[in-house]
């Protein structure tokens, strides 16, 4: 009997995969062991060169390599993917919960006709069933899915596996063909890739972060936590909610489509722990975490926490840093 | 110029979410409904390019009564059109069968952008707007937090975020349905008496589901993640919990 076939889509930028794919191998890597099923790496590209000799932990990379396939454009990945899968007719298949798989969800999901699951932190296989766990609402639910018995699509939230078994020793056979579908005139042109701007400092070299969440409730209390941040030797960051409020600028923005970060020390306020935030911050040395809600997620990777106001707690513990330092 | 914004109505999820007693749905009398905060992005994005390209706006508000005052809501900021489809909560969080739903509503109507939050709340799914896309046989860019259309209106240029605050600069045909991150600026306030307003006057479509719909996924367990498995929580009152923070700071030659 043929082994079943695990597909991970490889997402890379500048010649390199990126953490993401790293994880998504090293899951899939855990699932198809278990079950006997084997890996294929798929890396979509106009120049295989910097994989060739890359240890990636699958049974085969195989490349498409074409022109158009120079950017992360969802459009040219949706029109090429369908056909490169039809051909491999999988079991399952492992895309990033990103920016680019999220976009490919869609347009898989009905050429495919396979079911997607998004917001995956896990995934298993027993006999032939794959079932699926998945966080929502902010990381308060989890869900665990049985997709059924036919081609399954999952998005691996990033930071779900671990990184480091993503490669191993040996490079896997590598297969390189050319893009199964015209690329010209695609509905939606990539233009440019746009670095971000720093537009007061980089949050990435600040070795303490006090983090605003939505819990601050107003801008004005920023400057207590302006002030706290000061005393600590730190900076202020955020979550997305309160980016997006106007309050700090961009470049502040921790998580998945922020900033990735990590400091001594992180002090979350008033910060819910979604997912989205947490895969930007989780590496940090130490996390601290003050919220009202005692079943916030944050406090699943916080080393300590708390339940206090933390519009109270701020002034108090900047005072009592203060007097630490003698300087009262 | 016509552009189409969906709303969806989706767990509070600041509030106590309950889990029925069958284990696989929440409990729907112990919800809290709010609008879907990327449809609200989505919304403000609308009413932006309303403002730059003299669009009409039409709000089509998915759920139930909660959803009338959504539409109150965008009414007051500012929309055109107001309709709604009303979906039953147990069908609320599948965006397979809502794509099914909306696609032949939406087609005939002619919008030359649809713009939908990229995520909701209660997404298990492949998400909204690219199977709405794929309805609808029309481009489609997620993640964008900002537009700007040519003057012909044939096509726009959107940013598209990527991890590590990159964006991409994308160029897509009109029509199209657009998966909005953020919009170009924080949602606009209305007063709640606008609001009372809009709604005394609110004239809304009503529309029926299409016939043939198509169901997704649905959990076969939902649970709530074991909280507080790894933080050490610090007791006391705001003092106690400052004097202790400082300590732990200080064991670590942090403060």
């Amino acid at each position: 009997m043929i082994p079943r076939e695990v597909v991970v889509v490889a997402e890379h930028l500048g010649g390199e995969v990126t953490d993401t794919t790293l994880e998504m191998l090293a899951c899939a890597h855990d699932l198809a062991r278990s079950v006997g099923w084997r890996v294929t790496c798929l890396i979509l590209t106009d120049n295989p060169k910097p994989f060739q000799s890359l240890p990636l932990n699958a049974d085969k990379v195989l490349v498409v390599k074409d022109a158009g396939l120079g950017t992360p454009n969802p459009a040219a990945y949706a029109r090429v993917l369908p056909h490169v899968l039809k051909d491999l007719s999988p079991r399952l298949v492992i895309l990033g919960n990103t920016s680019l798989g999220i976009d490919l969800a869609g347009p898989l999901s009905f050429t495919l006709g396979a079911p997607v699951v998004s917001g995956c932190v896990g995934v298993r296989a027993e006999g032939d069933r794959v079932i699926v766990t998945s966080r929502l609402c902010g990381g308060k639910l989890q869900a665990q899915i049985e997709p059924g018995d036919g081609l399954t699509i999952v998005l691996l939230m990033p930071g779900t596996g671990h990184r480091e078994l993503g490669m191993r020793d040996e490079v896997p056979p590598f297969e390189i063909r050319s893009s199964p579908a015209p690329l010209e005139s695609l509905p939606v042109r990539f233009l440019e890739l746009v670095e971000p701007k720093m537009e007061d400092l980089d949050v990435r070299k600040i070795p303490v972060l006090v983090a605003a969440g939505r819990g601050i409730q107003s801008k004005d209390n920023l400057g207590d936590l302006e002030a706290l941040a000061k005393e600590l030797g730190g900076a202020v960051c955020a979550t997305r909610p309160v980016v997006d409020q106007g309050w700090l600028p961009r470049s502040r923005q921790v998580g998945r489509s922020g900033m990735t970060v990590k400091p001594r020390l992180y002090l979350a306020l008033g910060v819910s722990g979604a997912p989205e935030h947490t895969e930007g911050m989780k590496g940090s040395d130490l996390i601290i975490a003050v919220n009202r809600d005692p079943e916030a997620p944050i406090f699943d990777i916080a080393h300590y926490g708390a339940t206090v106001d933390l519009l109270e707690l701020v002034p108090i513990l900047t005072e009592k840093l203060r007097e630490a330092k003698g300087g009262a | 110029m016509k552009i189409a914004v969906i709303l969806r109505q989706v767990p509070d999820v600041v509030e106590e979410l309950v889990i029925s007693e069958g284990g696989r749905s929440l409990a729907e009398d112990e919800v809290m409904h709010i609008t879907n905060e990327g449809d609200e992005h989505a919304l403000e994005e609308a009413l932006i390019l309303k403002a730059r390209h003299a669009a009409r706006v039409t709000a089509v508000a998915v759920g139930g009564d909660e959803a009338r005052d959504s539409l109150a809501t965008a009414t007051a900021k500012g929309v055109d059109e107001a309709e709604l489809v009303p979906v039953p909560p147990e069908h609320r969080g599948d965006n397979v069968r809502l794509a099914s739903v909306l696609g032949p509503l939406l087609k005939p109507a002619g919008y030359d952008l649809i713009l939908t939050g990229v995520w909701a709340a209660d997404q298990l799914d492949a998400g909204l707007a690219g199977l709405l896309a794929m309805h609808l046989s029309a481009p489609y860019v997620g993640g964008v937090v900002s537009v700007s259309l040519n003057p012909d209106r044939t096509r726009g240029t959107v940013h598209k975020e990527f991890s590590g605050g990159r964006l991409g600069v994308m160029e897509i045909s009109l029509p199209a349905v657009l998966g909005i991150q953020s919009a170009e600026q924080p949602p606009r306030y209305v007063p709640v008496s606008r609001v009372v307003q809009a709604k005394r006057a609110l004239q809304v479509r009503e529309r029926a589901e299409a016939a043939q719909v198509v169901e997704g996924i649905r959990p076969a367990k939902l649970v709530k993640p074991t909280s507080g498995a790894k933080a050490e929580m610090l007791p006391g009152d705001a003092k106690g919990v400052a004097e202790q923070i400082v300590r732990i700071l200080r064991e670590r030659g942090m403060a």
